[in-house]
């Protein structure tokens, strides 16, 4: 009796080019139902956050003449966070019509849930780069090319959450609720609100393995104050990233082979 | 000897009942220390058959006997939990295609959506797209949100994607009962075509004229078990018998 379970499948060479940009760009008219106007409106949610929180915390702050870039920057990274996990938790369940249909890499869809909250990200990060030129606070190549680096990482910590949630909300069909309670929480344990240094230093560390934090504060270290965080800092990161990926990675290809039987 | 282009070697499948399982975060809190007893239904058991070049290979059975868990295993869609499935040439499935689509896009985004996971690229689907259209008659409705397309209307386009999308292997689930008359015409001539031009075929039907019409050989599986294997009307005449009544069939008197 065969005991080992095999399935050898030679497909050649599939062309996923075509459908990472199908899914992006079908992506993106469902959600702004194809319109500039619609992508706009969108941008409206983290917008008037800024402007109900800056009109109460502006006061509490008034000493930290940064303090409303320092919440704008930390309000649109959160809110990439927050948006491109959800989508990538929801992502098989969303499009596990296709995974039934063919045999393709089903992370391409996991991954490519998330270009809605990228294109958002790229774009709030074009009008700031631009509004602290216009505003004779130019930022350095150098600094703009950390800014990009700490975004990649950014993302790869996000890819990395939700190959994982994605399979794993298959078999925990609450998977999502809990997440939403987390990520509602995890608002105030990242500075965004508030500068890290109004809570003691003891527990700095803590709050950097929520992965929003280093992001958050090193982007602005590098836009605003102009300072690159140390080298240390920097390898920290990277290792956060890379384990945040690499135990997503682990957790889909363990799941994944029998995902389209839960669907 | 033709070569083969799909082989499998005891396969076996079960899932477990739905019922017996535990789906969210909060039963597995709440039940950790009760002990749950999952039950597993076995689907397929210790299936063989092999399927060569250019030949047309029916699947008989009634519901619930196995047939689409076969092919999602041959497709590599499903995994087997034991046995051994080769696949040496690259396979185009066509199963559950009436159902599935993005209702919030229209019919040339889901052609795309569904061309480029059936492994077309951009360039052959948008060259294509006219013809896919024109083969499934919705030619009127193509920026039309799926939302409003009918079933059966949909399932058309569905096919329409797939039978362009063809590649070395095709696989199909009940092709043949969708669409009106014309429709079925369209789909059996271009089935004849694949099978002309050499495809390999896998075809599953309920329909014994269509296995005897279409296929060279054909397999009847009853309750996971291959029950009898041998030419396509030998087998459609089988099921015929097994739906009206006929004996019991088992797997080691009928292979004999």
């Amino acid at each position: 009796m065969v005991s080992v379970a095999i399935t050898r499948v030679r497909q050649g060479h599939a062309p996923f080019a075509g459908l990472v940009w199908t899914l992006v760009r079908t992506d993106f008219k469902t959600r702004y139902h194809g319109t500039i106007g619609g992508f706009v409106w969108a941008l409206l949610k983290p917008l008037t956050m800024f402007l109900v929180l800056m009109a109460v915390f502006s006061y509490v702050f008034a000493n930290d003449p940064q303090y409303k870039l320092d919440l704008i920057i930390g309000l649109f990274l959160y809110e990439f966070f927050q948006e491109s996990t959800k989508a990538g938790l929801l992502s098989i369940r969303a499009k596990g019509y296709l995974l039934t249909k063919a045999r393709f890499p089903s992370w391409i869809v996991v991954v490519t849930s998330a270009s809605n909250a990228v294109i958002t990200l790229a774009l709030f990060s074009l009008v700031l780069v631009t509004f602290l030129i216009a505003t004779g606070r130019a930022p350095t190549l150098g600094s703009v090319a950390l800014y990009a680096v700490y975004q990649v990482l950014f993302f790869a910590m996000v890819a990395g959450f939700s190959l994982a949630a994605s399979v794993l909300f298959m078999r925990y069909r609450d998977l999502n609720q809990v997440w939403e309670v987390v990520t509602h929480a995890g608002f105030f344990v990242a500075p965004i609100i508030y500068p890290l240094g109004i809570l003691p230093e003891r527990i700095h560390a803590y709050l950097y393995a929520w992965p929003p934090t280093p992001i958050i504060l090193f982007s602005r270290s590098v836009l605003i104050d102009g300072r690159a965080p140390s080298p240390l800092a920097h390898v920290l990161l990277v290792a956060e990233a890379l384990a945040i990926l690499g135990a997503g990675a682990l957790i889909y290809r363990a799941r994944s082979p029998r995902v389209a039987e839960e669907l | 000897m033709r070569s083969s282009v799909i082989e499998a070697a005891g396969v076996s499948k079960s899932f477990t009942i739905p019922s017996s399982r535990r789906e969210t975060v909060r039963e597995h809190a709440l039940d950790f220390f009760r002990p749950r007893a999952q039950e597993r239904l076995r689907v397929l058991e210790s299936v063989s058959f092999e399927l060569r070049q250019g030949e047309s290979l029916g699947l008989m059975g009634r519901n619930g006997s196995g047939k689409s868990t076969l092919l999602k295993i041959v497709s590599g869609i499903y995994p087997a939990d034991s046995g051994r499935v080769d696949v040496h040439a690259a396979v185009t499935p066509i199963l559950e295609l009436g159902v599935g689509w993005n209702p919030d896009l229209d019919a040339i985004d889901n052609i795309e959506l569904l061309g480029t996971v059936m492994g077309m690229t951009l360039k052959q689907l948008r060259a294509a797209t006219s013809e896919i259209l024109e083969f499934a008659e919705l030619e009127k409705f193509a920026h039309l949100e799926l939302r409003h397309y009918s079933s059966g209307m949909a399932a058309r386009l569905a096919y329409a994607v797939a039978f362009r999308a063809v590649r070395d292997v095709l696989i199909l689930d009940e092709v043949f009962a969708v669409g009106d008359a014309g429709f079925k015409e369209r789909c059996q001539q271009r089935y004849r075509d694949l099978h002309r031009a050499g495809h390999a075929m896998l075809l599953v039907s309920h329909e014994p004229r269509t296995i005897a019409a279409f296929c060279d050989r054909a397999l009847l599986l009853e309750d996971g078990e291959i029950v009898l294997a041998g030419s396509a009307e030998t087998v459609a005449h089988r099921y015929l018998e097994l739906l009206t009544d006929g004996p019991a069939l088992s797997a080691r008197s009928s292979l004999r």
